[in-house]
């Protein structure tokens, strides 16, 4: 049972600290002294881009442990298809979990980008399917599927995808899409299928999970509620024969010592916008939930802390899911540790600044993880799943 | 060109890490592995040399003018970490530290010429005289006193004949050459910039007839360095610019810079003994060859802090700062993005 665990490369430039809300990293701000891809040199720019960034935090982090680095997708990112292809050239063993919404592309094109890429990174694909967070982004993109009919349409484009893979021909005949004698040409046909990593917290999701998942992703919530969840994928899953993985996104302020972590999080409350305190919009239900955990407004950034370490106001510092851990390394570990014992088989960790907080976390927390102990003594049953199976 | 004022910074020649007992990235000492439940691929998929790309690459970012790889006998070889790190930036000038005993100056000219064509003459020398003597012998080398100087002398002088002129013959004491010299297209490139160091009268001579670049530790005084090497170069008609090697440790504010240089100082096995305090005229500090196993002194502080310590030495003449700060990758960052925009209108006044 290994654990795999992945980084998080920012596809939106990024903060020098979480002290600030203010970006120096990529050309979300004004290019001045002191930015970086672009910089400036001798008054001028430098001739770089974002790319540059993410190359550095890619490299950073897959020499520092982590497998691969999710890049997420959002009308106001760099666009992750592009991302991984330029950062395949960079890196050697690294993972790219690309996420992108089924609507974004037609499935025989997205079979035909997958099987290019990894024919260009020795397999080195994974997919983080989202179905959509709803609400005004959806329409940014041009879709104008609702919210349960999104997880049918994903459903049917995973079928459409895993059905032209093999070489074909591949016929379908759908609600959403219509194929006949599809089929990706040899040699594209040969290359491993990606992992799939599905997001999604409503029923709808849940059902669509249970038939295509290999690890069903969640954002970190309180950890009971995360049990539960799990529980009810488990359980939908079992009822069709299926059994899939775990995987939650958790972002880390790990320190040596708990009151420097804190000494972190008070640094950047301080800059805090009061009015900022509240957001929901859209029909995500992970969104909803995650800000139910929390009895708003509140008034000290401590009053975010659910349970130990456990703290739900990291949207407040950086944009992003709400919860992640805050602690000592080694209370980082423990809670990580805890984690696996409830289920999960595989982590996206995160950081702000993201190159730098690689080396630590990959340093100093995962060096410390005791996972397989905590898991062999647990009462859960051990889980097993296909891996990146058609 | 170099900017005004210049920054480069220090490239580790026996690994890095993030505090004085963990030096661990680069291959030098063993790093803590994961636990074996957690997927690693790294093992076979990764050479020291990676980690010392990401610290070329960081400076790149960064914008940082440059980088100097030291000679270091029990290192990294500086020749072949400069050559790569050229390789793969656009605008870094890196500048290889290395010994005159070390090889032929026709040889060290000839490598040095294909380094300059292929990184569009980013390339610099920082030649090292004056060796511990142990240390010389242990590279082959049992030349003493002022004869190193005279050798160093003979050395660039035969490197820069070849370099420029077609059909060189040189005559000397240390080295001979017969029609010498390069052909096109490895003839009329720029030579690299050459730094020397040193303040004995030999150094400074030997500066006031070679170096781009004289670079001072601050434990000398840079001062008087300064004005005997400014006489010396008029008297040459040729100039000689100034800079500094200097570590530093620089944050948010004053007292972060102080609890991080007392939380490295325990680290180190100082917890005993208490903080030295920085000289408070200077505001050097000299833990830092505790700390980093760089030169002892430094300066710690706020960004503003540091770039003020800079500034006293900018107002003596000194325009290049070697900057010295780990673990390199981090902290290069930090000094891009948070220590060289406060000099920012220098730099432009410069262009």
């Amino acid at each position: 049972m290994p654990i795999d665990i992945y980084w998080r490369i920012g596809t939106h430039g990024d903060q020098q600290s979480l002290r600030r809300r203010v970006s120096s990293r990529g050309e979300w701000a004004p290019v001045v002294p002191g930015s970086l891809a672009p910089g400036v040199r001798n008054g001028r720019r430098d001739g770089y881009s974002y790319v540059e960034h993410m190359a550095d935090v890619a490299r950073a982090s897959e020499s520092s442990g982590f497998v691969g680095g999710l890049l997420p997708s959002f009308p106001f990112t760099d666009d992750p298809w592009a991302a991984a292809a330029a950062l395949a050239r960079e890196t050697t063993t690294y993972r790219f979990m690309i996420a992108y919404q089924p609507g974004f592309l037609h499935p025989v094109q997205a079979a035909r980008m997958s099987a290019s890429l990894q024919r260009a990174t020795g397999g080195r694909v994974v997919y983080n399917i989202i179905s959509g967070g709803g609400g005004p982004a959806q329409l940014w993109w041009g879709d104008r599927v609702d919210h349960d009919d999104r997880y049918a349409r994903t459903s049917e484009f995973l079928d459409v995808l895993k059905g032209v893979w093999s070489g074909g021909p591949f016929d379908y005949q759908g609600r959403f899409y219509q194929v006949e004698g599809a089929g990706l040409p040899e040699p594209l046909a040969r290359q491993p299928f990606p992992e799939i990593y599905f997001s999604g917290s409503s029923k709808a999701a849940i059902e669509a999970a249970g038939r295509h998942a290999d690890y069903y992703l969640s954002w970190l919530e309180p950890f009971p509620a995360l049990a539960a969840k799990f529980a009810q994928v488990r359980e939908h899953s079992t009822a069709i024969g299926r059994a899939p993985k775990f995987a939650v996104r958790v972002d880390v302020l790990a320190r040596e010592t708990e009151q420097a972590a804190w000494d972190e999080i008070r640094r950047g409350w301080a800059h805090v916008d009061p009015a900022a305190l509240r957001g929901a919009d859209g029909d995500s239900v992970g969104w909803l939930r995650s800000q139910s955990f929390v009895s708003w407004p509140v008034r000290d950034y401590r009053e975010l802390e659910v349970s130990p370490n456990v703290w739900g106001g990291f949207h407040l510092l950086r944009g992003g899911p709400a919860f992640g851990l805050v602690g000592s390394y080694q209370q980082v570990a423990e809670r990580l540790d805890e984690l696996i014992g409830i289920g999960v088989d595989a982590f996206i960790l995160a950081g702000v600044p993201h190159l730098e907080e690689a080396y630590r976390v990959g340093e100093e927390v995962l060096p410390l993880l005791r996972g397989h102990e905590i898991r062999r003594h647990s009462s859960l049953s051990p889980i097993s799943a296909t891996k990146g199976s058609i | 060109m170099a900017a005004y004022p210049d920054f480069l910074v220090t490239v580790p020649t026996q690994g890095d890490g993030r505090d004085p007992l963990r030096r661990d990235r680069g291959e030098w000492r063993p790093r803590r592995p994961l636990p074996p439940f957690v997927t690693d691929l790294r093992p076979g998929a990764f050479g020291p040399f990676d980690h010392l790309a990401q610290i070329g690459r960081a400076a790149e970012t960064a914008a940082i003018g440059g980088a100097l790889v030291p000679f270091d006998p029990a290192g990294e070889e500086s020749l072949v970490v400069a050559a790569g790190l050229l390789r793969q930036s656009r605008h870094l000038r890196v500048v290889a530290g290395f010994h005159p005993g070390v090889a032929a100056p026709v040889y060290a000219a000839k490598f040095s010429a294909s380094l300059q064509r292929f990184t569009d003459n980013r390339l610099g020398w920082q030649l090292d005289v004056d060796l511990d003597p142990a240390v010389a012998r242990s590279q082959g080398d049992f030349l003493r006193g002022a004869d190193r100087y005279a050798r160093a002398e003979e050395f660039l002088t035969v490197a820069k004949g070849v370099w420029h002129e077609e059909g060189y013959t040189y005559e000397g004491r240390f080295y001979q050459v017969l029609a010498g010299g390069f052909q096109a297209p490895n003839s009329g490139l720029p030579f690299p910039r050459v730094y020397l160091t040193g303040t004995s009268p030999e150094a400074l001579a030997l500066s006031a007839r070679h170096a781009d670049v004289h670079l001072f530790t601050a434990d000398q005084d840079v001062e008087t360095g300064v004005g005997e090497l400014a006489a010396q170069s008029a008297r040459e008609g040729r100039p000689v610019e100034y800079g500094l090697r200097l570590p530093v440790l620089a944050r948010d504010d004053d007292d972060e810079a102080w609890a991080e240089a007392r939380r490295l100082w325990d680290l180190a096995g100082g917890a005993g003994e208490g903080l030295p305090d920085p000289d408070p005229r200077t505001r050097l500090w000299g833990g830092f060859d505790r700390i980093a196993g760089s030169g002892p002194f430094g300066l710690v502080g706020s960004y503003e802090t540091v770039a003020a310590g800079l500034r006293g030495y900018l107002d003596r003449g000194v325009t290049s700062f070697v900057l010295d700060a780990r673990p390199h990758i981090e902290e290069t960052y930090r000094l891009g993005e948070r220590l060289l925009p406060l000099f920012a209108k220098e730099i432009e006044h410069a262009h």
